[in-house]
């Protein structure tokens, strides 16, 4: 007996070693602080982790890159060990846990709660298929990056909004204790799948075929066949929730798109295909990457560019590297330059040199030579003239743009629909766009 | 010419002498002034015919052949300026005031160059804006001609304590140029073109001039090139490269208070140009197409090409609805050309470096905010950016100085070339006293002697 108690005991204390070590591990594989730490691009490795987030990622973009192999070892912890990663690696666990061991009531009001991760997972991957993956954002390792990418100096208020998903995920763990980890994550309703598909693959290999449901998981989980049926039924419905979900926020943007980094998925599936980790806008040198805190619903939080201080860099193809579900594409930095984030156009109204004044900032700051002055339309009003075949919306020009408060020069998005810039510009006077 | 400047300045000097110190350089000018057009003046006599030496070109085997021929020499100085435009102009001012005999040769009638001539009348950036806070970076000459022109009734706009860029009437301008000229003792010859340079070895020894008087030679032991073109360095061979930039041409709107603006604006003529001292005038900007500024049959086409646009343009304007009062009152002097050769300095003036915000030991002026709305602290410019690399006796200043591409746009401003005059001037005047190469000035005492004239040096 006290042998026994000594195992268990010994057996705690390796677990809170394992569980420790893994969190000081994540934190240090995403921590923004310091320059002699791991390189930037290792901020990728965190929330390319989950298995999840490899999975709605792969189902979106119909591709499988390599950074899938980094979700490889998770995949095969839960197939292989039940409740593997929650019991010894998720760094948003260990910190649910530990502020519940911190209190004294550990009341579970929510355990007749239906357990809607699976149905989290099974919408997110079926709206996966349909390009717009729902809930990739809920993934724990992603949101545990956000926090940690928050706290890049200099510390910006936008950023730390941009980090807010982990706290919100604590206070729900002070009013429900364990909810979270048992009822609503969709990673753990995943390696929960992982698990049953194991035993039932075992079961199968045993020859017995009569399933009586899954053995107890870490998650309290009922067992019994009309539980079964019930869940199916949900399952079904949550598929079809997702396929109709994805649908809706596909549809769900407007012309105004706002501007994203280079290589960034079409706008219909960005939004759902971004986990909001913010390694992106934590490696931008310019620091013109920002959660869109005030995007459209389906894209709330997702990066877009801000080109009022800064300019996406002729030299850099940093946030290419760095993002873990390819809502970002991976590119060289001569892809990226080719990449058109959008096109630079004019507002000859508020144009200073086509007031007549001596400004040509634009003209001299375009590092790709892609704004000439144009004389012949009006000499008295010569204008900065884009040559779209040149610009690829890195915003230069409107960064150093005087007018305000509006810049004359902007960046405005391409229509990703039609995808074809020059033809709606070909009707406006050649490479002209005039407002209004 | 010599026998005039010889009574004048001998006027000046007593008339100086026998006033106080009060009052003195206003009423000075003045009496000068009626001393000239009182003394009498019978015209349309005949007068012997200067014995001119003849030495044609002639035409040898289809090709034009100029022979060798002596010069005469005109004037002799220490220090010659070329160029009467705001960089000469400090130049020669800064120059004489330091102490040296100087002269200074324009080839129009008037000083001021394109800030007159060419009719740009902001003068831009005088003041650096960082963080908001404007630090005044035109002082010394500069400062002092703008303060005296702002004293003038209707003479400048935006001119008071703290307020950055006024803008100035030309003719005030173009007064207190001649005021200050005199006064700091400069011999002051218009009309003149530099044709070549005088040369000895590696060193200038002076520049020869082309005139109605005949081709003649100036003498002088360091030669400031303030021609803005750079003709001085590019004819002593200094390595130096060109370029082309829009080359436009000012004019000016006569009865602009007449005028409904925002009816004009509404009708399309969005350029309705810049205020002016005067209510009833304003100055409009025609940039022009980017081009060889000095490719005369360029030049001609596009003077042509100006007017005639700016009168088509006029034209429409007065047919236009609050358009009717205005009348084209004036179109530029000087054709406005921006930038054309760029001298190879010892010392290059990068963007990098200037934007940097390092003030280097050897900063012999500080450049204003360029940019509406810009906010940084202006930049230092090195003494070795009006050096060339291997011509001697010869510092140049205003545009053409050793800048790169994106410097070039802050380098032609008016407030500049002030600048970049004012400290050329010093170094011209510190080389000939020290007896050395402007190569080899002493840095320290450049600085010294700027900060003494009241310079802004960071």
């Amino acid at each position: 007996m006290a042998a026994t108690k000594l195992r268990n005991v010994r057996s705690r204390l390796r677990r809170r070693l394992v569980r420790w070590s893994a969190f000081a591990a994540a934190v240090a594989l995403g921590w923004p602080g310091s320059s002699e730490g791991p390189p930037e691009c290792a901020a990728v490795v965190l929330p390319a982790l989950s298995p999840f987030v490899a999975l709605g990622s792969a189902l979106s973009t119909r591709s499988v890159g390599i950074l899938a192999l980094l979700a490889l070892p998770l995949f095969l912890l839960a197939w292989s060990m039940r409740c593997g990663f929650c019991r010894f690696a998720c760094p948003v666990g260990l910190l649910q846990d530990t502020l519940t061991s911190l209190r004294s009531v550990r009341r579970r009001h929510w355990i007749g709660a239906p357990a809607i991760g699976p149905c989290l997972l099974i919408a997110t991957a079926t709206g996966a298929v349909l390009g717009h993956p729902l809930f990739l954002w809920l993934d724990p390792l992603a949101l545990f990056a956000a926090w940690l990418n928050a706290w890049r100096t200099p510390i910006a208020w936008i950023a730390v909004a941009g980090g807010l998903g982990l706290p919100a995920l604590l206070i729900v763990e002070l009013f429900w204790p364990g909810l979270w980890c048992a009822r609503i994550c969709p990673l753990g309703a995943g390696q929960r799948m992982l698990w049953q598909g194991h035993r039932l693959v075992v079961r199968l290999i045993r020859g017995r075929t009569h399933y009586a449901g899954p053995e107890t998981s870490c998650g309290a989980d009922s067992s019994g066949t009309v539980l079964l049926a019930r869940r199916s039924r949900r399952h079904f419905l949550a598929a079809g929730a997702g396929v109709v979900g994805a649908a809706v926020c596909r549809g769900a943007y407007g012309p105004s798109t706002p501007l994203r980094p280079p290589g960034a998925a079409s706008e219909e599936q960005f939004g759902g295909l971004c986990v909001r980790c913010g390694n992106c806008a934590r490696v931008c040198p310019s620091r013109i990457i920002h959660p869109d805190v005030a995007g459209r619903w389906s894209a709330w939080m997702a990066p877009r560019l801000d080109f009022t201080h800064d300019y996406c860099r002729e030299d850099c193809h940093r946030c290419n590297a760095v993002c873990p579900s390819g809502a970002i594409a991976r590119l060289s930095l001569a892809e990226k330059s080719r990449r058109v984030i959008g096109l630079a156009r004019l507002d000859p109204d508020t144009c200073l040199m086509a007031l007549g004044r001596e400004c040509n900032a634009c003209v001299r700051v375009c590092p790709y030579k892609a704004i000439a002055v144009d004389n012949t339309l009006d000499p008295f009003s010569p204008r900065p003239r884009v040559d779209l075949d040149r610009c690829n919306g890195c915003g230069a020009c409107e960064s150093v743009c005087p007018t305000r408060p509006e810049r004359a020069m902007r960046v405005r998005p391409v229509d990703r629909e039609t995808g074809d810039q020059a033809e709606t510009q070909g009707a406006f006077f050649g490479a002209f766009w005039f407002e209004g | 010419m010599k026998a005039t400047l010889t009574r004048r300045h001998l006027l000046k000097l007593l008339t100086a002498a026998g006033l106080g110190a009060p009052f003195a350089t206003r009423v000075v000018a003045d009496e000068a002034d009626a001393s000239i057009q009182s003394a009498p003046s019978p015209e349309n006599i005949v007068v012997p015919v200067s014995p001119r030496d003849r030495y044609p070109a002639v035409l040898s085997r289809g090709r034009v052949i100029q022979p060798g021929r002596p010069l005469a020499v005109m004037h002799e100085t220490d220090v010659l300026v070329v160029g009467g435009g705001p960089a000469g102009f400090a130049a020669a001012v800064a120059a004489a005031r330091a102490g040296s005999k100087t002269a200074l040769i324009e080839r129009y009638g008037y000083l001021g160059g394109l800030w007159t001539g060419g009719l740009v009348l902001l003068v831009y950036p005088t003041h650096a804006t960082e963080k908001g806070v404007r630090t005044k970076v035109v002082r010394g000459v500069g400062d002092e001609l703008l303060e005296r022109i702002a004293r003038y009734p209707d003479a400048a706009t935006n001119h008071a304590a703290g307020k950055p860029d006024p803008t100035t009437d030309p003719e005030i301008t173009k007064l207190v140029m001649d005021q200050m000229v005199r006064e700091a003792d400069v011999t002051m010859i218009f009309h003149c073109w530099v044709a070549d340079v005088v040369m000895d070895g590696d060193a200038v020894r002076g520049v020869v001039i082309e005139s109605k008087a005949g081709r003649q030679a100036i003498l002088a032991k360091v030669v400031v090139d303030a021609s803005g073109d750079g003709d001085v360095f590019a004819a002593g061979g200094a390595e130096h490269e060109q370029r082309l930039h829009a080359v436009g041409l000012v004019h000016r709107l006569g009865n602009a208070d007449r005028a409904d603006l925002d009816a004009l604006r509404a009708a399309g003529f969005k350029n309705l140009g810049e205020i002016e001292p005067q209510p009833s005038v304003r100055w409009i900007n025609l940039r022009g197409p980017s081009t060889d500024g000095l490719d005369i049959a360029e030049l001609s086409r596009l003077e042509i090409e100006h007017r005639r646009s700016i009168w088509q343009r006029m034209e429409r304007i007065r047919q236009s609805s609050g358009g009717d009062k205005v009348f084209l009152l004036q179109t530029a002097p000087q054709i406005g050309v921006r930038i054309t050769r760029l001298l190879a300095a010892t010392r290059q003036l990068t963007e990098a470096e200037a934007r940097s915000g390092v003030r280097p030991a050897d900063t012999i002026a500080v450049g204003g905010t360029y940019g509406p709305g810009a906010d940084n602290p202006g930049f230092a410019i090195p003494y070795g950016a009006l050096v060339p690399k291997k011509l001697d006796n010869l510092i140049a200043a205003g545009r053409c100085i050793g800048v790169d591409t994106p410097m070039v746009e802050d380098m032609r401003l008016i407030a500049t070339c002030l600048l970049t005059g004012h400290a050329a001037g010093v170094a011209a005047a510190l080389a000939v006293q020290e007896g050395c190469r402007p190569r080899d000035v002493d840095i320290l005492r450049l600085r010294q002697i700027l900060l003494h004239q009241g310079a802004f040096l960071g």
